[in-house]
């Protein structure tokens, strides 16, 4: 099996369905020489040339509103938007006219559209370049949104997104693309709204997203040498969500965490505590806990960003949270 | 409601065809007017009367395989690009016959088998996709042109501007009608324009840029023609301005409080377009008559449609989300 | 905008307005500006003059001269008011409505609610009921639930922590499987706890069925196309005759007094599936063994087709249980209150037996009587039991 990092496991699916379908190409700011600011498009100029791999000026709007007049014309472009901070330009296209030309057409049009972005902290990018605003997307019918953590899963996700009619809102990690692992020889797609289990256990149900994947995982084997037991859940697809693994993993453990790197209030988080609470509500000996980023901006100085930002810590603790109230 | 088949050429038939479509929007309108005051059309409601010249003069020109996106006035647009009056007064009484299914409304009318990408609420929120559309259409080497609508008012607003910037970066086959009517819902240019000629916006992308007289539906016509014919050739995309004027209030039942009280009745003496057309073509008494009441019955007939229409199912609100 | 002032008319009734041309002068929340006329006609009337009108209500009819203005016709002219950028539109209000109605009474399940499974053991209650059973010592698994899908919540708890002790269940292994108490099982379970109050003795004895027997099947002989008697009824027989001979066993306990009741209405406790039933068979001292196997066979037949009625239940005076056709030897019945006796009877079979010294096999049958303390003593009891058994081993006695 080869081994990809997560930044190739990206470009290896955009460079695939580029190959396969001429109706793919890729647009974004300094995507072409340069391959991009985290190197993901790298050499895909000269594999694809500049009709396909196209520069755009710094211009958000237009750059995701033109990728949406093409897609509703049948083409099927992934506009890369550089820092998901970014995406708050870009948002009035992505939510206002992407999300709802479907649906306000009556059922005409298809929006077969890939916007791609990243973010996250941990090299002192500053405020207004490392926010995760996940839970803005997915609060919108219309879209779906996908946060994948290991470069296979962003590999599969990312054919089937580009593949999907509908808007995706792609969301990478920056701390993730470097890290590597053996993939398949071949790319095999992997269904949107469909969860992983990375980690059997009995006594707690962690549900991490993006970074905190890893992190939880990191917490779940130092929770093992402890005595406890902990199931990590990626969902991966975050709308729609895969609310029946979920609860299922919750029905067994009786006990669940819900981490992400975003800001704990209002993060995707309490969507899952919702729907835990509900679905799994004579199940739980604990109530849910969350574990994300401070109710802060990010701020500059390391020391101060790291006290900002969860880590694999904050999931262990939440996780020895939940276990002493037990019944 | 006949395809112009010469090119250039304005004939007297294709003039007396222009003023039966201009007549039917204006008949159209009015009597949307009138069944919202009636109180039987929820929502908002923005005619286009004053502004029939434009729809028709661009519109006509188009090819088939052309597409358009308006704006928030789209019902002139709507009609002028062939969807049926009953399809459109279905849309806007919420009817599963209407034009979007009843999922759109007055402000959301899409016909995309009629190549009408949409009429967009948000102002400025459609260039963005005709840029797109223009794009696939190069990239794919078909002959087609996309055609944004727009006012004055939306040349200030961000999408207005990085889609002019970047149509003309990437020279796509695209059309920019901006339909100057001087006024952004209450507040007139010169509260909200530093400069009188909207075609100086084009400029500073390095687009070309043409003009006409909005009321004069032959020039609208011929310059839109042209701007097609620099556009198909692979020049670029085209900044059209139009001069018009609208005749009523931004949205129905607009007071106009903030309009010159004797500057509506001299637009309406003076700059009509239809009246402008029924002069120039030397309409007799009862030729005009006759044609107006075709238009009266079809606009009646629209509106019987639309009443006898069904109601979409409270549940269907859950469909048509996701392809 | 919900009403506007009608300030002063500007054309009176009769006069000939144009479309266009300023009607009346209209105050509303944000301004006074003139209405123009929406039609060109006659003003034929000005339905209000001044004041308040509420959006929505005709204010003046245009229309040709000499029209009937009585009622709104199609082609008349009717004057609205104006309203504000978008509108409601009143007359799409029967659709919100409906809109409305559809939302919270066919509602879209955003989240899919299941029943959680039984099977893993974990009893469903709410975290407070969990916290006040933790507190109190309360045993959960003792307790019905009340709450949304037969949680246990906080109240069933306070309700358990005030009612006596309930035994505790000892340490489960496996599933438990919760089975709910149908009415008829809690009518069974109400009886038989109020049985238990009764201070009650048991006494046995083993009948002869030598005599029964060859009883038994000349009445079978006898019965031809009519029901066959079984040896239920035989003894159904023998026991009312027994029990009108020691009227003190045909008795009810009435807290202050015995009664003694006048005849032998005798209970057959039928089994159903999930229960017991006990219907009566009343005065069978009066009765043949013929009548009374009729009468028990269409007894036993409506109790199964759930067809016995109120008064076939009430106001017995003694029971008969009879488990012989399980193979059961002998076994002790439960009383039925306020009943003095119940006799059980095991099953009729082959037994070795002791007779003037020698060892034979006879067919045997015991019976065993629980008696209510109260009512009845040890005597009392022994001496009925033995009349029962002296007239099965020689039913010529029971004349």
């Amino acid at each position: 099996m080869p081994e990809l990092s997560y930044r190739e496991a990206v470009r290896d699916a955009l460079s695939r369905a580029m190959r396969e379908d001429e109706n793919v190409f890729i647009m974004g700011e300094d995507i072409a020489e340069m391959g991009g600011s985290m190197g993901v498009t790298q050499g895909m100029l000269d594999e694809f040339g500049a009709e396909r791999v196209r520069n755009t000026p710094i211009s958000e709007m237009a750059l995701v509103g033109t990728a949406i007049g093409a897609a509703m014309q049948g083409m099927r472009p992934i506009a890369e938007v550089m820092y998901e901070d970014f995406l708050t330009l870009a948002a009035e296209q992505i939510v206002n006219q992407a999300a709802k030309h479907r649906y306000m057409s009556g059922g005409q049009l298809k929006v077969p559209l890939t916007v791609r972005t990243q973010g996250g902290a941990g090299w002192s990018p500053g405020a207004q370049h490392a926010q995760q605003l996940e839970a803005w997307f997915a609060h919108i019918p219309g879209l779906k949104v996908v946060f994948a953590s290991t470069p296979t899963d962003v590999r599969g996700l990312l054919w089937s997104a580009i593949y999907d009619d509908n808007p995706v809102v792609f969301f990478e990690h920056r701390t993730l693309y470097g890290i590597k692992e053996d993939v398949p020889e071949q790319l095999e797609p992997i269904e949107l709204g469909k969860a992983r289990v990375h980690r059997q256990g009995n006594d707690v149900t962690v549900v991490a997203i993006g970074r905190l994947v890893h992190e939880a995982i990191a917490a779940a084997e130092q929770a093992e040498a402890e005595g406890i037991s902990v199931e990590v859940v990626d969902p991966r697809t975050l709308l729609p969500l895969d609310e029946d693994t979920i609860v299922d993993s919750v029905k067994k453990t009786n006990r669940c965490v819900v981490a992400h790197e975003a800001v704990t209030r209002m993060g995707f988080g309490a969507e899952i505590a919702a729907v835990v609470q509900h679905q799994a509500f004579d199940y739980l000996d604990a109530p849910v806990e969350r574990v994300g980023a401070k109710f802060t901006p990010l701020p500059f100085a390391p020391v101060m960003e790291e006290y900002v930002v969860p880590h694999a810590a904050d999931v262990l603790a939440a996780v020895k949270q939940t276990m002493a109230r037990g019944d | 409601m006949a395809k112009v088949e010469q090119r250039g050429a304005l004939s007297e038939e294709t003039l007396r065809d222009f003023f039966r479509e201009m007549l039917l929007i204006r008949r159209f309108e009015e009597k949307v007017e009138e069944r919202f005051r009636a109180g039987e059309l929820p929502g908002f409601l923005h005619v286009a009367i004053g502004q029939e010249a434009v729809a028709v003069g661009v519109c006509r020109a188009l090819d088939e395989g052309d597409v358009i996106a308006s704006t928030h006035r789209a019902h002139g647009h709507t009609l002028a690009k062939g969807t049926h009056p009953n399809e459109l007064m279905a849309e806007l009484y919420g009817k599963l016959e209407g034009c979007s299914h009843g999922y759109g409304g007055s402000m959301h009318l899409y016909d995309v088998e009629r190549g009408n990408m949409g009429a967009n609420a948000v102002v400025g929120g459609g260039l963005p996709a005709v840029t797109g559309a223009a794009l696939a259409f190069k990239l794919r080497d078909e002959p087609r042109v996309a055609v944004a609508f727009f006012g004055d008012g939306a040349t200030n607003i961000g999408t207005v501007h990085e889609s002019l910037n970047l149509a003309q970066l990437w020279r796509v086959p695209a059309l920019f009608v901006c339909e100057d009517n001087g006024w952004a819902e209450s507040t007139p240019a010169s509260q909200q324009l530093p400069i009188e000629d909207l075609s100086k916006r084009a400029e500073a992308y390095g687009m070309r840029a043409v003009k006409a007289d909005g009321q004069d539906v032959e020039e609208v016509y011929r310059a839109t023609l042209e701007a097609l014919a620099h556009a198909r050739e692979g020049h670029g995309p085209v900044f059209l301005h139009v001069r018009t004027y609208r005749l009523t209030g931004h949205y129905v039942g607009d007071p106009q409080v903030y309009r010159p009280k004797d500057e509506l009745p001299r637009l309406r003496e003076t700059e009509d377009p239809i009246t402008k057309l029924r002069d120039r073509l030397e309409l007799a008494d009862d030729e005009f008559e006759q044609m107006d009441r075709e238009a009266h019955e079809l606009v009646e007939a629209s509106v019987e449609f639309a009443k006898a229409g069904t109601d979409p199912k409270p549940e269907d609100a859950l469909k048509n989300l996701y392809a | 905008m919900e009403a506007g002032t009608i300030v002063r008319w500007l054309k009176s009734e009769g006069e000939q307005v144009e479309k266009g041309e300023p009607l009346y002068e209209l105050d509303t929340d944000k301004v006074t500006q003139e209405v123009e006329a929406d039609a060109s006609g006659v003003l034929l009337k000005i339905a209000i003059a001044e004041g308040e009108v509420p959006v929505g209500q005709t204010v003046a009819v245009i229309g040709e001269q000499g029209e009937q203005v009585s009622a709104p016709e199609a082609d008349t002219e009717v004057q609205e008011q104006p309203q504000e950028e978008g509108s409601r539109a009143p007359a799409r209000d029967e659709d919100r409505e409906r809109g409305k109605h559809a939302s919270t009474n066919g509602s879209e399940q955003v989240t899919e609610i299941e029943e959680p499974a039984r099977a893993d053991g974990r009893v469903k209650a709410s975290p407070l009921a969990r916290r006040i059973a933790r507190e109190r010592g309360i045993d959960l698994t003792a307790l019905r639930g009340t709450g949304p899908d037969g949680r246990i919540v906080a109240e069933d708890v306070e309700r358990a922590a005030t009612a006596p002790a309930v035994a505790t269940v000892a340490e489960r292994t496996g599933e438990v499987e919760r089975v709910p108490l149908t009415s008829l099982r809690k009518t069974i379970a109400r009886r038989m706890t109020e049985a238990w109050q009764a201070p009650a003795f048991q006494i046995s004895m083993s009948a002869d069925m030598t005599r029964a027997v060859e009883l038994r099947s000349r009445l079978v002989e006898r019965a031809k196309e009519g029901v066959k008697p079984s040896y239920n009824d035989i003894l159904i027989k023998v026991c009312a005759a027994a029990l009108m001979r020691h009227r003190d066993v045909n008795a009810r306990f009435a807290d202050d007094a015995i009664e003694l009741l006048p005849s032998a209405d005798i209970g057959i406790a039928v089994a159903i599936p999930n229960g017991l039933i006990v219907p009566v068979l009343r005065a069978a001292e009066v009765k043949s063994i013929e009548q009374i196997a009729a009468e028990s066979r269409e007894l036993v037949t409506r109790t199964r087709e759930g067809k016995l009625r109120q008064e076939d239940l009430e106001g017995g005076s003694f029971t008969i249980s009879n488990l012989g056709m399980f193979g059961v030897e002998h076994f002790v019945a439960v009383l039925n209150p306020p009943q003095a006796a119940i006799l059980a009877v095991g099953a009729l079979e082959e037994r070795v037996v002791v007779r003037h010294g020698e060892v034979e096999a006879r067919p045997m049958m015991t019976m065993t009587m629980s008696c209510d303390h109260r009512s009845l003593d040890g005597a009392t009891a022994s001496n009925f039991l033995r009349t029962v058994k002296d007239f099965l081993e020689e039913p010529a006695l029971a004349l």
